[in-house]
Order: C-alpha cells, then sequence, then structure tokens
C-alpha cells in the first residue's frame, strides 16, 4: 500500500496536537514573512543606524526612542531586528534549496530506474560519490567553486541534498517499475517520458517526501555554517549564520549578545523543524502506524 | 472420512458480530455467525471476497486487526469464553491450543533461522520443561510427520532451500508443535501448485485422521472444500448462509448463492466428447497463422563476470515453438517455474529472448532485443493476472482509456466514442469513468485492463492468469468475456493459465509446458482425453475429483 500513503496522509482525519515545537515553527514562519513589518529597525538602511548607539547592551533604550530589546551590534545595529531579517534569509535559502533538491532528486531517481544500464550507472555512481564525502567538504568545494551569492549557496545546498532523493526514489521505482500497470504502459508504447512523469514518478516519491523536513533542518544547520564561516550568503544580505559571525570577535570583549540571540533563534529554528519534521515522517511512513 | 460427532463441539462461535471501530463510519465484518467446530474434523470456510471468512479466522485465533471489535456474540473453546479472558491467558491458549496456518509460507518463516531451530524454538515454548535435545529431536519426529525426506540432514536448512510446498509442510510442523486442538488455516495451497496443493491437503486430512486435531480451513477454492473438508459453512458479506456436511452441500445446495458458487466452479470433462467450441471451428477452413515463434530460448545468466557465474545460467524456456491461429485462444498450461509467463511476456516484446524467431502477420521480429527497438512492443497487447497492479492507483478509468487512444503508439483512430462504445461492451457502466481503481471491483478493474487493451486494436491479446486473482463468480463472467471478445473483435488470444478446466473451456489449442520445454500439444480433445504424457496426466489427477467429469 505504499503508493497510496500520501493519499491516505491527506484523507485521515486531523487529529493535530498543539504542540511547542509546531508553535515555534509557525512563529518562526510567520516572523521571517513579516520581518520588515515587525522590526523595529531595518537593520541594513543606514539611515535607521546610529553609530554612537554601537555595542549597547540589551535594554538600552535608544535615541531614535525604542528600546533595544536584545542590544545592538558593532556598527550599532538592532540585533532583534538582525534575527528577524536573517531568519527571512536563512529560512529561504534552505525552503528553496531542498525543495530543489528533493525535485531533481527524485526526477533522477525515477529516471535512473526506469532507463536502467549506463543511465543508472551514471546516475548512481555520482550518487554514491556524493554521499560518500562528507557534507561540510562538498559545499565547502561547491562555494568556493560557484563563488558568493545567494542564488549560489543554494545551488551549493541543492548540490549537497539531491542525492539523498535519488537514492531513496531510486530504490523505489525499481519495485514499482516491475509492477503490471507499467508494462501495461509499455505495451501502449507511451512516450518513454510520459511513462516517467506520469506513471513511475507519483508513485514512488511517498518514501522521499519523508526525507524533506529533515533534510529541511540540515540545511538550515549547513547554510549558517557556510555563513558563520563567511563563505555563505553575501555580507549585505545576512542570515542568522552570518549575525552569529558578526559578534564573534566581540564574544571575549564581553558583548555576548551580538552573536548569543542570533544563535539561540538558530538553535530553536533547527530544534523546531527537526521536531516537526520527525512529526510529520512519522504520519507518512507506513511502518509507524 | 465420515465419522460420528456425538462428541461435544470443540469450539463454539454463537451470534458473533464485528464491526470496524469507527463512530460514525462503522461497518459490519461478521453479522450474527454461529458455528462449531468438533473434535477431530475439518470444517471449511468458503467464501469470496469480503465474505468475513477471514476474519472469522482471526478471531478465533484472538488475532483481530486493530479497528475490528467485537459488538456481540461469544467464542467457546472447549468449555471456556475466549473474550472474557486476559490477553495474557489468550496468548497462552493461542499457538498452544489454537495453532494457525497462513497462506504465506514465505512470510510464516524466518529466512535467516534453520527450520529445524524454529521447529524446535516453538516446541519448547509450548511445553515445560522440555531440554534443548528433546525439542531437536521433537522437531524432527515433526518434519519427519509432515514429510519431509531426511529430517536429520535437513533440521538445519534455511528456508530458501526448501520448495514452496515443503516450506508449508514445514509451517505445518510448527503448527503441530504445540499439540494444537484446533488448526486455523487460513488459505493455507492458494500459493502452492496443483499438484503441490494436493499433496499438502493429504498431509492435512492424514493429521486429522490420525492425531484428532480439529482444523479450520478458510479458502475460496471449492475444489479444496470437495476435497477434505467433513463439513463446510458457505459465507457471504459477513454472514454464514448455509452450513453442513460436505458432500450433503455439494449434492443438493440449499442456497442461491451456494448454487451460484458451484455452478462457477469450472469443471474439466475427461470424456470423448470434443468441446463444443472447438468442433465449430475445427470445422472452418484450415487456420491461418497470425503469429509464430519458432526454438525460443531463455537464459537467465547470473550476474558479474561471466566465466565465473556461467555455472548459475538458468534456463527459463528452450525451444519452444507455438503458432497461434487467427481469431483462436491458445492455451499455455503450466505449474509456476514453467516458464510459461516468460514465453507471454517475450512475444508481447517485454522480455529478450536468448534465441529463436518471431513471425507477427508475415513479419519478422529480431526478439534478441528490446521490445521497444524491435518495434514489437505495442504490436502485442497484454491482460495481467492482478487487475489491481495493472492500473495506476492515481489515474482514473477516463484518464487510463483515454490514455491507450491519444498516447498510445497504435492508438491514433481513437476518440472518447470509441471508448464509450467499448466500455458499452465491455459492460462497464459509464459512470465508472470518473473512479480511481481503488473505487472499483476486481471484475471492473479487469475489464478496464481488457477495454485498455483493445482499444489499441492488436492482433495478438496475451492473457497471463487473468482469472486468477478474481472470485469464482467474476472469473466466469470474465472468461465469458474473454470468449465473445475474441469472437466479435477477430483478435487472436495466447491464454496462460494453470487451470486445466478454464484452458478446456476456451482453447482450441493446448501447448503444455514444464521446466521450459513443451511437454505436450495438441486440441484439447487430444489432451484430456487421449494423451498418454505422463505429465498431462498428473495434472489432470491432481484436480478435485468432484470437478472432473
Amino acid at each position: 500500500m505504499k503508493t497510496e500513503t500520501l493519499w491516505a496522509f491527506w484523507k485521515r482525519p486531523a487529529t493535530y496536537r498543539v504542540t511547542l515545537p509546531k508553535l515555534m515553527a509557525v512563529a518562526y514562519v510567520l516572523l521571517a514573512i513579516l520581518a520588515s513589518v515587525i522590526a523595529p529597525q531595518n537593520p541594513y538602511d543606514p539611515l535607521q543606524i546610529f553609530a554612537w548607539e554601537a555595542s549597547s547592551p540589551p535594554g538600552t533604550v535608544s535615541g531614535g526612542g525604542y528600546l533595544y530589546l536584545l542590544g545592538t551590534d558593532g556598527l550599532g545595529r538592532d540585533i532583534l531586528s538582525t534575527v528577524f531579517y536573517g531568519l527571512r534569509i536563512s529560512l529561504f535559502v534552505a525552503v528553496t534549496s531542498t525543495v530543489l533538491a528533493a525535485l531533481i532528486g527524485m526526477s533522477l531517481g525515477v529516471i535512473a530506474a526506469y532507463l536502467g544500464r549506463w543511465a543508472d550507472a551514471l546516475i548512481m555512481r555520482i550518487v554514491d560519490l556524493q554521499l560518500s564525502l562528507p557534507t561540510m567538504l562538498v559545499a565547502l568545494i561547491a562555494i568556493v567553486t560557484l563563488g558568493p551569492g545567494v542564488d549560489r549557496i543554494i545551488l551549493a545546498l541543492v548540490i549537497v541534498q539531491w542525492a539523498a532523493y535519488a537514492r531513496v526514489t531510486r530504490g523505489v521505482a525499481m519495485s514499482e517499475a516491475s509492477k503490471a500497470y507499467l508494462d501495461a504502459a509499455r505495451l501502449l508504447r507511451l512516450p518513454p517520458w510520459r511513462i516517467i512523469f506520469r506513471h513511475l514518478l507519483p508513485n514512488s516519491i511517498a518514501p522521499a517526501i519523508t526525507l524533506i523536513p529533515i533534510e529541511l533542518g540540515h540545511a538550515v544547520a549547513l547554510e549558517a555554517t557556510l555563513s558563520f564561516l563567511g563563505l555563505g550568503v553575501p555580507i549585505d544580505k545576512p542570515s542568522l549564520g552570518s549575525a552569529v559571525a558578526n559578534g564573534f570577535q566581540y564574544l571575549m570583549t564581553g558583548q555576548y549578545w551580538i552573536s548569543l540571540f542570533p544563535g539561540l533563534a538558530l538553535f530553536g529554528l533547527i530544534a523546531s523543524i527537526n521536531f516537526v519534521g520527525e512529526d510529520v515522517r512519522r504520519r507518512f511512513d507506513p511502518r509507524s502506524l | 472420512m465420515q465419522q460420528s460427532y456425538n462428541s461435544d463441539p470443540l469450539l463454539i462461535v454463537e451470534k458473533l458480530t464485528l464491526k470496524t471501530s469507527g463512530s460514525s463510519t462503522s461497518k459490519t465484518i461478521l453479522r450474527d455467525v454461529g458455528i462449531d467446530l468438533r473434535r477431530g474434523e475439518i470444517l471449511g470456510l468458503i467464501g469470496e471476497s469480503g465474505a468475513g471468512k477471514s476474519s472469522l479466522g482471526y478471531a478465533v485465533l484472538g488475532l483481530l486487526s486493530p479497528g475490528i471489535e467485537r459488538s456481540a456474540g461469544s467464542i467457546v473453546f472447549d468449555g471456556e469464553h475466549l473474550e472474557a479472558m486476559t490477553e495474557q491467558t489468550r496468548a497462552g491458549i493461542r499457538g498452544r491450543r489454537i495453532a494457525a496456518i497462513f497462506q504465506d509460507h514465505g512470510a510464516s518463516l524466518d529466512p535467516l533461522m534453520t527450520v529445524g531451530a524454529q521447529i524446535a524454538e516453538t516446541v519448547r515454548a509450548a511445553g515445560t520443561k522440555v531440554s534443548r535435545r528433546q525439542a531437536r529431536q521433537r522437531a524432527i519426529e515433526l518434519m519427519a510427520r509432515v514429510g519431509i525426506p531426511e529430517p536429520e540432514t535437513r533440521y538445519g536448512h534455511h528456508p530458501h532451500q526448501f520448495s514452496g510446498g515443503q516450506r508449508q509442510r514445514l509451517v505445518i510442523a510448527i503448527a503441530l508443535a504445540g499439540n494444537p486442538q484446533i488448526i486455523v488455516a487460513d488459505e493455507p495451497t492458494s500459493a502452492l501448485d496443483a499438484t503441490v496443493q494436493k499433496q499438502v491437503l493429504t498431509l492435512l486430512r492424514s493429521l486429522v485422521d490420525e492425531t484428532g486435531v480439529s482444523i479450520m480451513l478458510v479458502t475460496h477454492d471449492m475444489g479444496v472444500i470437495a476435497d477434505i473438508t467433513d463439513r463446510v459453512v458457505v459465507m457471504r458479506q459477513g454472514r454464514v448462509v448455509e452450513q453442513g456436511e460436505t458432500a450433503a452441500i455439494l449434492d443438493a445446495p440449499a442456497d442461491p448463492y451456494t448454487r451460484t458458487l458451484l455452478a462457477a466452479v469450472p469443471r474439466l470433462r475427461l470424456s470423448m466428447l470434443p468441446p463444443p467450441d472447438g468442433s465449430m471451428v475445427c470445422a472452418e477452413p484450415p487456420f491461418e497463422a497470425v503469429l509464430r515463434v519458432d526454438k525460443v530460448g531463455k537464459t537467465f545468466a547470473g550476474h558479474g563476470l561471466s566465466w565465473i557465474t556461467s555455472g548459475y545460467r538458468r534456463s527459463a524456456l528452450s525451444d519452444v515453438t507455438v503458432s497461434l491461429q487467427r481469431g483462436a485462444i491458445t492455451g499455455i498450461v503450466g505449474e509456476s517455474g514453467s516458464g510459461k509467463s516468460t514465453l507471454g511476456r517475450i512475444i508481447a516484446g517485454l522480455e529478450t529472448a536468448s534465441d529463436g524467431t518471431l513471425d507477427l502477420l508475415g513479419q519478422r521480429f529480431d526478439i534478441s532485443q528490446s521490445g521497444r527497438r524491435s518495434g514489437l512492443l505495442g504490436e502485442i497487447q497484454m491482460i495481467f493476472q492482478d487487475p489491481s497492479a495493472s492500473l495506476n492507483p492515481r489515474i482514473s478509468v477516463s484518464d487510463t482509456l483515454h490514455e491507450a487512444v491519444r498516447f498510445g503508439a497504435r492508438g491514433s483512430t481513437g476518440d472518447s466514442l470509441s471508448i464509450l462504445s467499448m466500455m458499452d461492451r465491455l459492460g462497464l457502466a459509464r459512470s465508472l469513468l470518473a473512479h480511481h481503481p481503488h473505487q472499483l471491483s476486481g471484475g471492473q478493474k479487469q475489464r478496464v485492463c481488457i477495454a485498455r487493451a483493445l482499444l489499441t486494436r492488436p492482433a495478438i491479446i496475451v492473457a497471463d492468469e487473468p482469472t486468477s486473482a478474481l472470485d469464482v463468480s467474476v472469473q466466469a463472467e470474465i472468461v465469458t468475456l474473454l470468449k465473445e471478445t475474441v469472437a466479435e473483435q477477430h483478435v487472436s488470444m495466447l491464454f496462460i493459465s494453470h487451470d486445466l478446466a478454464l484452458v478446456q473451456a476456451l482453447c482450441q489449442s493446448i501447448y503444455v509446458l514444464k521446466d521450459g520445454v513443451v511437454e505436450d500439444q495438441g486440441d484439447p480433445g487430444f489432451i484430456f482425453s487421449r494423451s498418454q504424457n505422463p505429465y498431462t496426466r498428473s495434472l489432470i489427477e491432481a484436480r478435485p475429483a468432484r470437478f472432473t467429469h
């Protein structure tokens, strides 16, 4: 009944329990979308920043009249606003790259399974190669080769992530391809692309879909790591990772808040994604029923 | 077989009603079912899918699937109410005093454990204070009892080293290990070949006669019922339709449903009359061959380096020559592993052959190449065994059929009108167009598959066991439909089956396949009456005597 997992999932009566991770996840998404509306200042608009208020500790009241709830960084940017804006970049990069990686990985997995022979060998050897190298290494090589930019880091994350989807999907598609409805499609001599994308793909992706929430958490963490190392998103579009890096040099001087609060936000984001992801995965996975 | 039943029933099921536990959408699985099982008898539960016969078996085992609960009635085993017991007490009974045999002998055995250890484990779990040596001794005895040759040596073998029939015997040995009073056997022989099925049934009968164990035998096969049961319970849609002595019910069924079931069982005629269809067709001018495959061979090479694996080459087909006449149905009969499905797939262009030639309507196709490359794929259509697997679960009937005409290589002629008229002809309601496969019955699904195949106007249809996944009454409908289709649409058909009676009813010429070689061939009159081939004879003799005339 694997093929009906997705369908069954949607049809299952909603028995949602509200949990802290779920509330947090919803809150994070809302904050990211509404960042420019709720943030007290736009930390990347020079006109809104007052350099003389740099490195104010949490709770300082600004000359502009509002409260620096979480303090300011070395350039006078409000940390709370930095967190909201950083959240937006982090989530955008992670979601986009995960969705693209899933689409590409699933498609290549199905194509490998259907075509077999050299196409299968080629795609799966690349997958093997990719999965045998440490994720971080692949990401670093990709970034160094591709250069900086939000689109480049998304591309780098896609390169890191697609292989897992391809491997899982290929396995399912291989067994699905031996079913009679695929033989029937072959006997009609339907065009190969039609067999692959209309018949094979929709019936083979359920297990790979359960990877998405987990990979999303990985993507956030990986992007933050890259940005912390200064290899991620560019300076003018900082993510949570870059915000943590931004305060790193001040940690020794006691200005803990510059790194701490973005770091906590990042921690909460990844934790809530992982908790919710696990929940979603369980609901999808027929073995857990 | 007939004994006096004056002893008390061992198991009494009274007014048992089972329902699914959804509050609003509660469905009744069993309604007011009352049966009793006596000591030392085989009680058959027969019915079509959805009759509730398996649920009844599971209820006796105390193994209702989650979501199904008892809403009324009781099960009394040896004077005790099963439903009043704690789960712990029930678990103590299960496997010891009430044992089970399931259909899938592959899934009933642990592939990583030697079969001897599995039986010995059950012996030790069931009895108190059995030493390892005693358990081993008992396991070997049990293996000998169920007819495993050389049980001492085979004790240490793993399940995959046994044949299907032997595996089912081992499962029976495990069931016997706890010295049960009742064995619930759910379709114990459905996965086995006819000749092997016969042997396993004989084993079950002899166990009952010698040890006095009672067997509750769940089956859909009237042949099994006729062969070994003492009494039979006919079930339909969760109710008991009729019950009584097997012989009495088979001779004089009281309920119309039982009569329908019996009438739908294919019967084999062995008397010298040629079948009516055969004689009619034979009177016509000589057949014109539409398809001829000559000396087809297929070997599966092991994976890897050829000079190392050459010893593992397995020949699935060798030197098979078959020809199909226009407008006729040609039957391929054989047991599992005979290569009959492989032959069908090669002819349809789904698999490549190692040797041989194929001529279709005067044109030669290279069958050593993939069907798409040689152009053979698409010329011939197939109907498969399992209609549920033959339809994409995510695509509606309408889209499935439209796809065949619009995107199929041979479908350009079709429009929605031809689809509708095809549906009418095959007895499919037009309202089904919007349905998805899971909303259709097995028979409807198979009709959709037939419609899909016919819409491309193939010269030949290969039907690979098209009825064996269906209920008997539906089977009969599909067989009639196939027969009419061949007559009306001027197609030829290759009908692959393990069921001699079906082949006899349908085919004008028959090939008997064994281990990839044509053992016997001829028209039905020859095969069923005059052929002296020992294999053909053994196939015929494995049929239940009751349904062979």
